[in-house]
């Protein structure tokens, strides 16, 4: 390789490499935050329909948008869904984690795989699928559960745990489990062993996944789509809905507030894990 | 269940057991019951419903009654004899592959900068950058693209005000929008797994090329790209899954004329009541991503060897 089969004139190419790759990153980033400078800016406009350059700044939207019921309810069933999504997969998912990170054993890498699923299987697809067995389940036992709470935290558990054994699971990779051999054998019971050795090292680890299980759930669209019922729907639900229809500062405050929301949970998640970890 | 709990017994100590370690033989017991509950959640949330989905699409479509029932072929048959939805579908993959190939090119040179990027600061910035729009939900960033592309929306303004147009583009509610949404949506999925692939191959490798005399471009193209084929391959299979499936962006930013595969499950199912056909369409969709994904890999396996 000694540049003589270059793709480029040499004297062009030298200069031109770092422009180039810093304006494709520069054209990256505009699009990915466009969107949201976009609706940040209009939630603080004061005309109500949408023109630009505004006719002023106000923040009387946001009063608006949270005295409409269902933009209150909307947020606080997405809150509920959310915390009880993480509560489950923290519950339910650490521990799966834990095994899967002790070791080889036969079966991990399906056991592993099926955890992830609820990642890879489409939301629309999941969404639609548990819609109809949660049908047969009601009309089999007579029990309601699609369009409730319940139904929508069964599917909320699901989008969020695979976050959670993805998480603590990376923490664990690399972790040695002859520490917490060393700690049984010198006497540690079971569970000291636990509190002492291996929990100081998943903590970050479980914070992240438990942030993650919360947003993912928070911000879910395609698999609560057809769960969601008269007086139980979630807040990324009721801003599609009103979409539908119009666009304005009202609809651009609500969104703003979600954005504010996400925003705080990542940046406090960086402060414990290193975010690009968990992709 | 229990079978499984069986298997993963013997060797949970990673193939190397401590022989009279306190403690071990009631571990082992215990795996099975730590890996109960997840797994329960998602063989009775995820895989029964997906079952019961494929055998909803062999039965026959009653309206007046959502019990299933018979076996047929009618609604595949009905899928594929209907130009219609093979529009949709065809569509649903021109846009997928367009997208993906657009996130390519535009995500490349932003993982590689993030991967490149000396100041710390800087790089926590631009990682928080990436990823909270990527957990951010479509509906809001549909809304942003509302905003900045309807027929009054910014850039229409913008064109106007400096002279550039007469009057306003319509580009909200066309398949250009739908692309335009769709690659700021996956963008940051293709950005995040490429910034760890290049953060891993190193400097070391580009740097050794260049000392050797390869111009900036030739040791990029011919050093760095090549080392990160394989995690290229996982990004672009990621973007091409995210927007064959998009439901949020086609619906709001597409309109009702532009109409894609997602969306038509919902439609079929909640607006129709044609459950059949909707579980239809909606394995239909998972079969041509699932076979094209496993298709491409198998290329470039044997163009690359082991990806």
């Amino acid at each position: 390789m000694t540049g003589s089969r270059s793709p480029f004139p040499r004297s062009w190419s030298d200069r031109s490499f770092w422009p180039v790759i810093v304006g494709g990153c520069v054209a990256a980033f505009v699009m990915v935050l466009s969107p949201l400078a976009a609706i940040i800016w209009v939630s603080f406009f004061e005309n109500k329909i949408i023109s630009f350059p505004p006719t002023g700044y106000t923040f009387d939207w946001y009063r608006a948008a949270a005295a409409m019921p269902q933009f209150r309810d909307g947020f606080f069933t997405s809150l509920e869904l959310g915390l009880v999504a993480m509560l489950v997969s923290l519950v339910i998912g650490v521990p799966a984690a834990l095994v899967l990170a002790r070791g080889r054993f036969p079966g991990r890498e399906a056991i592993q795989s099926l955890l992830l699923a609820p990642l890879i299987v489409p939301g629309i697809v999941a969404g639609a699928a548990l819609y109809m067995f949660l049908i047969e389940v009601e009309l089999a036992s007579g029990v309601q559960v699609a369009m409730t709470f319940t139904g929508l935290a069964i599917a909320h558990s699901l989008i969020a745990l695979p976050w959670t054994v993805r998480l603590v699971t990376a923490s664990l990779v690399g972790l040695d489990p002859q520490l917490k051999e060393a700690a049984l054998t010198m006497g540690a019971r079971e569970f000291t062993a636990f509190r002492l050795v291996t929990w100081p090292l998943i903590r970050p680890g479980v914070v992240a996944g438990a942030l993650f299980a919360f947003i993912a759930s928070f911000v879910d669209l395609e698999k609560s789509l057809f769960l969601v019922g008269p007086g139980m729907t979630t807040l990324p639900i009721v801003i599609v809905n009103y979409l539908e229809w119009s666009i304005d500062p009202t609809i651009a405050a609500v969104a703003t507030v979600q954005i504010a929301i996400i925003s705080a949970g990542l940046v406090l998640t960086d402060r414990y894990f290193k975010l690009a970890r968990a992709f | 269940m229990s079978a499984l709990a069986i298997t993963g017994e013997d060797s949970l100590t990673g193939g190397q057991p401590a022989p009279g370690c306190p403690g071990r033989r009631r571990r082992r017991s215990t795996a099975g019951w730590l890996l109960f509950p997840s797994l329960t959640l998602v063989l009775a949330g995820l895989i029964l419903p997906l079952a019961l989905m494929a055998r909803t699409s062999v039965a026959h479509f009653d309206a007046a009654s959502p019990d299933l029932a018979g076996f047929t072929l009618d609604n595949y048959v009905r899928f594929f004899g209907e130009p219609f939805y093979l529009m949709i579908l065809a569509r649903t993959l021109v846009v997928a592959l367009s997208c993906t190939a657009i996130c390519l090119v535009l995500g490349v040179p932003a993982a590689f900068v993030i991967s490149r990027v000396e100041s710390r600061a800087l790089k926590t910035v631009l990682i928080l950058a990436t990823i909270i729009p990527l957990l951010m939900g479509n509906a809001v960033r549909a809304a942003g693209w509302m905003v900045l592309l309807a027929d009054k929306g910014l850039i229409n303004s913008a064109l106007l005000s400096a002279g550039l147009i007469a009057e306003p583009v319509r580009i909200l509610y066309t398949g250009s929008a739908v692309v335009i949404g769709l690659i700021a949506v996956l963008l940051p999925f293709m950005v995040i797994s490429l910034e760890s692939v290049f953060e891993n191959i190193g400097t070391a490798y580009e740097e050794a090329a260049q000392t050797m005399g390869a111009p900036p471009w030739t040791a990029f193209f011919r050093v760095t790209l090549p080392l990160a084929m394989p995690g290229i391959f996982s990004g672009c299979l990621l973007c091409f899954v995210l927007a064959m499936n998009a439901y949020a962006t086609p619906v709001l930013i597409g309109g009702p004329s532009f109409q894609m595969m997602a969306p038509k499950v919902f439609e079929q199912a909640i607006k129709v009541y044609n459950w059949p056909f909707a579980a239809t369409i909606a394995l239909v969709l998972m079969a041509v991503t699932l076979a094209l994904s496993v298709a491409s890999s198998l290329a470039l396996q044997k163009r690359y060897g082991v990806l």
